[in-house]
């Protein structure tokens, strides 16, 4: 398990990170969220040991992180990039050997991998040679081939296609299953939604929401109703049981006053437009991250 | 430590493969190896055809007896070197004849002329006039015939013996030879330092420079693309930084070994003389106190660089620092027990240079070897540990290259 308490980081006159607590268990996926600059490389730097906090703990298995913590984790960064002149293979054996990987273990490992994530043709290819995705592709594979027990992900899906981002969605549940740490930093709301089972969101450094994320939607308000419908608009965003409307042209999002009845709503807007699909549901992560940060920002 | 070998390992190989290494393994040797040959190449080129120069001398004193002393001097292949007209003509003007004979120069009729001014008084001064001012060869030896004419010219008038005169106009050269320890002597001359010891400061120069950029374009791009996060989530800075001087330290080692082994297989050819590996081991004992303490120099300025063209500033700039042993060589040689010379023996910057310099123009004494070898090894350390500093945090900083002031709180936090 790995536990953060009261984590702060001062940069000369700036507090990037302010008194931040979180756990994250073995296979569980855990979002770290927020917007620009609101602290999360910093916690992600902290956490791998790349700098120092100045104040608080990291604690894993219980125990501060040493010098072989090194070896357990595996970081994606957001920016992405490799030895461009290097060679496929001679690049993924460097970082699996900095993990403290034996050469052998780490090319069966890495053949292993090259099928899995089809990319075995280009093993021999130098990396400048390959498709942006391919590139993505051997920087995920040098992130993980040392099998960590911590795995921080910077928008892991960014720069892949559909059917990548599914593949990589399919490593990823089989490592929940397997057991390991991972920490998801992602702007991708209905990903995050998706994998993640707690979460932390942060803005200016501080938390703004923290916890298991189903609870979170569950003490965000209930009243909450998607609408599809053909015909115009105005006459929903002007019904008076709205509290606040997220408009789609032919599709929206709604939060009905506390003492609306959701049905009593859809009777009225079917007698006056056609209504092809209407469902109560829980608030969406990304409309509870914007309202979460507007608030927290003002 | 195992984790800087593992960088080490990476770093020589990956550059070991690229193609700025292969061109300067091969194309630095023959740079030098040009540079050598040049200077004989040049002498030997001397041109082989006799020269018609024009003499305007309206004392008429001077031409014959200039004649006669400039027949003396001969081309290589025996023929004379010069030819000379005179150009006076009693029914012309003087300013004629010199536009006459500034046309005949002109248009190469003659190569150009001696213009002979207040003949036969004490001021007496002599212009040669030629399309191109520059040939010293020539103009030198044109003063000397004109000389010797002169004081002959001045005998015969005294009614001295002519043969005094060969007396006087031979002249005695003076060899330098220098004193080998344990009795011996050799020659000593340009080309002598050149091979024992410019060679080395000019590897040591190029090396410096090819392999210092290798590493700050290195790190340029591995922050760019944040590799340099994936490195210090798996090994601390330090053992990053040590294996990168290491790797790069072996590159250098490599590089040096290959071009030992050239000139070795080359000694004796005129490319190469026997004496050049004469003073190897203190030469190279200064050469990888250089390398190390300028390489940690790189390193530290190497991290705090964000993009390609501030890397190429900074690099210009360093290169700045790195010529200056080449500029105070030349007078490193022709005074070398000058203040200004044991001054540089002094300064980290310089003292490999210098040391190899004048381990090769004369013995040093031991209290100098020990004094600046303790020397190189402070400044080594102390740039290596403010450079681990830097580098600790410059690494991580993006964007704006830091202060003066910011390098310094860097430098003193803990």
């Amino acid at each position: 398990m790995l536990e953060v308490k009261n984590l702060t980081k001062i940069f000369k006159d700036t507090v990037a990170v302010d008194n931040i607590s979180f756990k994250i268990e073995p296979g569980k996926i855990f979002g770290l969220l927020g917007p620009n600059g609101a602290g999360k490389t910093t916690t992600i730097r902290t956490v791998l040991n790349i700098i120092k906090p100045s104040f608080g703990k990291i604690l894993f298995d219980s125990k501060p992180t040493a010098k072989t913590f090194f070896n357990l984790t595996g970081y994606l960064p957001e920016e992405r990039g490799l030895y461009k002149k290097g060679k496929v293979i001679d690049t993924i054996m460097y970082f699996a050997q900095l993990k403290n990987m034996e050469r052998k273990t780490a090319y069966a490992e890495a053949h292993k991998w090259f099928k899995k994530m089809e990319i075995e043709k280009y093993e021999d290819k130098k990396i400048e040679e390959l498709s942006k995705g391919n590139q993505q592709k051997v920087q995920f594979i040098s992130a993980v081939i040392h099998n960590p027990k911590l795995l921080i992900l910077d928008e892991p899906f960014s720069g892949f296609d559909p059917i990548n981002q599914q593949l990589i969605k399919e490593v990823l549940l089989s490592f929940v299953i397997s057991g390991k740490i991972i920490m998801l930093s992602t702007h991708q709301m209905d990903t995050a939604e998706k994998l993640c089972s707690d979460i932390l969101l942060i803005n200016n450094g501080k938390e703004v929401c923290s916890g298991n994320l189903s609870q979170i939607k569950k003490s965000y308000g209930t009243n909450f109703v998607k609408i599809e419908f053909d015909g115009d608009s105005s006459i929903i965003s002007s019904h008076p049981s709205i509290l606040h409307i997220d408009n789609y042209s032919n599709y929206a999002e709604i939060q009905l006053k506390e003492d609306a009845l959701p049905y009593e709503f859809l009777r009225d807007i079917a007698s006056k437009i056609n209504v092809t699909h209407f469902s109560i549901v829980e608030p969406t992560l990304n409309k509870i991250f914007i309202d979460s940060i507007k608030q927290s920002s003002n | 430590m195992k984790k800087a070998l593992i960088i080490a390992r990476w770093e020589f190989w990956e550059k070991v493969k690229t193609k700025t290494f292969l061109i300067s393994l091969i194309v630095t040797p023959i740079i030098i190896i040009g540079f050598a040959m040049a200077p004989t190449m040049l002498s030997s080129q001397e041109d082989n055809t006799t020269k018609a120069i024009g003499v305007i001398d309206t004392s008429n004193i001077y031409f014959n007896a200039l004649r006669r002393s400039s027949e003396k001097i001969k081309l290589p292949n025996g023929q004379p070197n010069f030819i000379l007209v005179n150009l006076n003509s009693k029914d012309e003007s003087l300013s004629t004849v010199k536009r006459t004979a500034d046309d005949y120069s002109l248009s190469g009729k003659i190569e150009g002329y001696l213009y002979i001014i207040n003949g036969g008084t004490d001021s007496v001064k002599v212009e040669y006039r030629s399309k191109n001012s520059g040939n010293f060869n020539d103009v030198n030896r044109l003063e000397e015939a004109f000389n010797n004419a002169r004081i002959e010219i001045k005998l015969l008038h005294e009614n001295i013996n002519p043969s005094i005169m060969k007396y006087i106009s031979s002249n005695v050269p003076v060899t330098p030879i220098k004193i080998l320890e344990g009795g011996g002597a050799e020659k000593s001359d340009f080309l002598f330092l050149f091979f024992t010891s410019f060679i080395f400061i000019l590897l040591l120069m190029m090396m410096i420079l090819s392999s210092g950029g290798m590493l700050i374009r290195s790190l340029v791009e591995e922050k760019s693309n944040r590799l340099i996060e994936i490195l210090v989530s798996s090994c601390t800075p330090d053992e990053l930084l040590a294996g990168k001087v290491l790797g790069l330290s072996l590159l250098g080692l490599a590089q040096v070994f290959i071009w030992l082994l050239i000139g070795a297989a080359l000694v004796g050819t005129s490319a190469v003389p026997v004496y050049a590996f004469n003073n190897i081991v203190p030469v190279m004992f200064y050469f990888a106190l250089g390398f190390i303490f300028y390489t940690s120099i790189f390193v530290g300025v190497g991290s705090i660089v964000t993009t390609e063209q501030e890397a190429q500033q900074i690099t210009s700039y360093l290169s700045m620092i790195i010529i200056l042993p080449i500029v105070i060589a030349v007078p490193a040689i022709e005074n070398p027990d000058s203040i200004l010379v044991h001054a540089f023996s002094y300064i980290p910057f310089t003292i490999p240079a210098i040391m190899i310099l004048r381990f090769n123009i004369g013995p040093v004494p031991l209290w100098e070897v020990i004094v600046s070898t303790a020397l190189m090894i402070a400044s080594i350390y102390l740039s290596v540990s403010i450079a681990a500093k830097i580098f600790k945090i410059g690494i991580l900083s993006y964007g704006k290259r830091p202060s003066i002031k910011e390098l310094i709180e860097w430098i003193s936090e803990k």
